[in-house]
């Protein structure tokens, strides 16, 4: 099963993952034209900064048991069993973002324009060179590595 | 040397080329296009700022404004504005050098091999005096006296070299540019921290500047160096690493400004030089010629039959160039001299010299070019040189490559020796643009660059689109040396031109591709547009005349494309100028610029569509004239 491993060593906080994850969601948009500054420009990876531990990035983990799902009410989370990915179906939502405040590690938010969806990593599932947050870490601290269970 | 570098090289549209660099024990550009593959969103875009320590600031969705306030639409303006100044201000060294040169060779009663453009210059600036030497201070002076005025004194030479219908727009837009060097000075000063958050004056005075560049840096440096170098004349010459013959000492030229080698170009060809180069087991000496100014040198080629051996290759083919291990020396005055030409200049012993020192490399050897010097410092250059060639021949391997570009480039191609090939009018060009068999021009310029698809690739693929539409392409800059290089411009691509271009190519027995040569001669593309719509009666921005920088690289491009865009014409680009996180920037230059100069950018990395929009505006100029 294929998981975003991060080395935070390497990363140097350039936030080229938040432009690739916010490219990837936005229909038809490239690195020239992304829009960064629309209300539905969400990214669904994060880069924190502590002037002590330097910086953080902060991407879903696809967890082997993952407390979103288990906290899920509607179905709407789900680990798909083959890939291993939890995936998210905005049709069966609740929003009632039990699974924002179950994530152990905050990476989980509401939609800033509706808060009625969900914004979660989906590994770019429909890419054919995986995830585009990895493609255009410069630093190669994110990357995807095989792992066993 | 370093052995750690990547082993995949990236795309080229000189298929030999690519190869034969993919082959190289040496490290090359062209090898360092993987490692940098991953590019920066933010810088893609133009929205990161770096003017002060609060910074570096990102407008991202959590950031939508940089600490200081400044929106995207300040941010990509200033950081637009200042390369434009900083590409202005590139050309606007080359001419003031070339202005000063000229003025020099003047009083010093030096030769001055272009009499025709002497006096077109003369004409132009309403200089009557009899003698050619005070004629010729007398114009130098008249450049120089304007780059040096102040930003509120408008320079007097804009009204008399500028078509006046244009004139007349820049003049109601308020973007008459006052001194050239000044306004480079405050188009950087209105860049600085917590100054100008304007984005549309910023914009003006790129326009401001690009007029500047365009009719001092680009048209009146060519114009000078004709004086001081003589005319281009039409003529078929070899291209390619195969120019390149090790029997010779061989001297690579990188950048901009030939008359700095005028004293010299000569000097090597005297018989007490020869002499000294067959006591060393050479039959002479050779200049290589690469990058823009041996693309001046191959316009020029006529004159210098004997010294100049051919271009062999654009910017990104100079390490190349140098990796075939015939090159005994570097000689450079201004860009494209790549820093990575530096290593492989050390691992195969050649000699590096910089002759300006805005271009100084770090191992190499630091020589301004004194005009009162030149006979000392010439001999000294050819001595050292010599020395080189003694001290490397018997210890590198050569790794030649003779079966590269071809022999039958049609070069020397000027406003002046294309008038003349049409037998000293427009009309028959005109009249083929009306009846069709040419239906329009589109002006394929700049620089060679190793994005958008590989080294030429866009170039090379953009230009057999257009030909194949029966528009005639006119080229100047690097992007003139891919075209050369895989063919484009001898007379046997006419048969990839559409048929009724191909045509005519073949009657006249003329490639579909005319290479005015360096990027300064975008200002002869001026020229010539100009006294087409003159001929016509109409202004420039209603001919069926389009401009593409499909592979531009540098700040100096952005200062052409400014130009361009004053001049009221069409601008492709291949890729975005690091503007398309403002949309502010995206209107003004897609959208409002027509209602400002009837200029606009359109931007497209595909070879197809891009050819497709080009030739659709063509058609649409076309039925607009009724033709």
């Amino acid at each position: 099963m294929k998981r975003i491993i991060i080395d935070r060593e390497k990363c140097d906080g350039c936030l080229n993952c938040n432009v690739a994850c916010i490219s990837a969601h936005q229909e038809g948009s490239n690195f020239y034209t992304v829009n960064l500054q629309g209300v539905d420009s969400e990214t669904r990876n994060f880069i924190k900064f502590d002037s002590k531990t330097g910086y953080t990035p902060i991407f879903c983990r696809h967890c082997d048991e993952p407390e979103c799902v288990l906290s899920c009410m509607s179905g709407a989370l789900e680990k798909d069993p083959e890939t291993g990915h939890v995936q998210y179906d905005e049709t069966k939502c609740a929003a009632c973002f039990m699974c924002v405040m179950n994530c152990p590690y905050g990476v989980l938010k509401p939609d800033t324009r509706t808060r009625t969806k969900l914004i979660k990593c989906d590994f770019c599932e429909d890419k054919k060179d995986g995830p585009s947050c990895v493609a255009a870490c410069p630093k190669k601290a994110i990357e995807v590595k095989e792992v066993s269970l | 040397m370093n052995s750690n570098f990547s082993c995949k090289t990236c795309a080229s549209a000189d298929q030999k080329l690519e190869t034969f660099i993919s082959n190289l024990s040496q490290e090359t550009s062209h090898h360092r296009v993987e490692g940098q593959s991953v590019k920066c969103g933010f810088g893609l875009q133009g929205i990161c700022c770096r003017l002060c320590s609060n910074g570096p600031c990102r407008i991202t969705p959590n950031g939508p404004k940089g600490v200081c306030g400044a929106t995207a639409d300040t941010i990509v303006a200033r950081n637009f504005l200042r390369a434009v100044a900083a590409g202005s201000g590139c050309y606007i060294h080359i001419v003031e050098n070339t202005a000063l040169l000229l003025k020099k060779t003047a009083a010093n009663k030096g030769l001055l091999k272009g009499k025709r453009a002497l006096k077109k210059l003369s004409e132009i600036f309403e200089i009557k005096d009899a003698d050619e030497y005070i004629c010729a201070e007398k114009i130098a002076d008249a450049v120089l006296a304007d780059l040096y005025k102040p930003d509120y004194v408008k320079m007097e030479l804009v009204e008399k070299m500028a078509y006046k219908p244009r004139f007349d727009r820049w003049k109601e837009l308020g973007i008459l540019p006052g001194g050239a060097k000044s306004e480079v000075f405050a188009g950087v000063v209105k860049t600085s921290t917590n100054l100008n958050s304007d984005p549309v004056n910023m914009y003006l005075h790129c326009l401001k500047l690009g007029i500047s560049t365009g009719l001092y840096g680009l048209t009146l440096t060519n114009l000078l160096n004709d004086v001081i170098l003589g005319e281009p004349s039409i003529r078929l010459a070899p291209v390619g690493l195969r120019v390149i013959d090790p029997d010779y000492i061989n001297i690579m030229i990188t950048g901009h400004q030939h008359s700095i080698f005028a004293y010299l170009q000569d000097r090597l060809i005297e018989s007490d030089v020869i002499a000294k180069a067959n006591a060393v087991g050479a039959k002479g000496f050779k200049l290589v010629g690469c990058t823009c100014v041996g693309q001046d040198l191959q316009l020029r080629g006529e004159h210098y039959q004997e010294i100049f051996n051919g271009h062999a290759g654009n910017n990104f083919t100079s390490e190349a160039i140098l990796a075939t291990g015939a090159i005994d020396a570097v000689l450079s005055e201004f860009n494209c001299s790549l820093p990575g030409i530096e290593p492989i200049c050390d691992e195969l012993k050649i000699k590096q010299i910089c002759l300006d020192d805005v271009a100084k490399k770090a191992n190499a050897e630091l020589k301004p070019f004194v005009f009162e010097e030149r006979a000392v410092q010439s001999d000294e250059i050819i001595d050292e040189i010599i020395d080189a060639y003694t001290a490397r021949r018997g210890d590198i391997v050569l790794n030649m490559m003779p079966e590269h570009g071809n022999d039958d480039t049609l070069t020397g191609v000027s406003e002046g020796s294309l008038k003349d090939f049409l037998g000293g009018t427009w009309k028959p060009l005109i009249d083929l643009i009306v009846s069709g068999d040419i239906k329009g021009i589109a002006g394929v310029v700049g620089c060679s660059s190793l994005t958008a698809g590989g080294h030429d690739v866009l170039t090379v693929g953009l230009v057999k689109e257009l030909i194949a539409k029966d528009i005639l392409v006119l080229s100047a800059g690097c992007s003139s040396g891919g075209l050369e290089n895989v063919g484009l411009m001898s007379p046997s691509a006419a048969s990839l031109a559409g048929p009724k271009l191909r045509a005519v190519c073949e009657s006249l027995g003329i490639p579909p591709v005319l290479n005015f040569g360096p990027c300064l001669a975008i200002g002869r593309l001026e020229l010539v547009a100009t006294e087409l719509a003159e001929a016509i009666g109409v202004d420039l921005p209603q001919l069926p005349l389009v401009l593409s920088a499909p592979q531009w690289l540098e700040e100096q491009a952005l200062a052409d494309g400014a130009f361009g865009l004053a001049l009221g014409l069409p601008l492709h680009l291949g890729l975005p100028p690091f503007v398309t996180g403002s949309p502010v920037a995206v209107q003004v230059f897609t959208q409002d610029m027509l209602n400002l100069t009837g200029g606009q950018l359109i931007i497209d990395d595909n070879a197809k569509t891009a050819a497709a929009t080009l030739n659709e505006i063509i058609e649409k100029k076309r039925r607009e004239l009724n033709i």
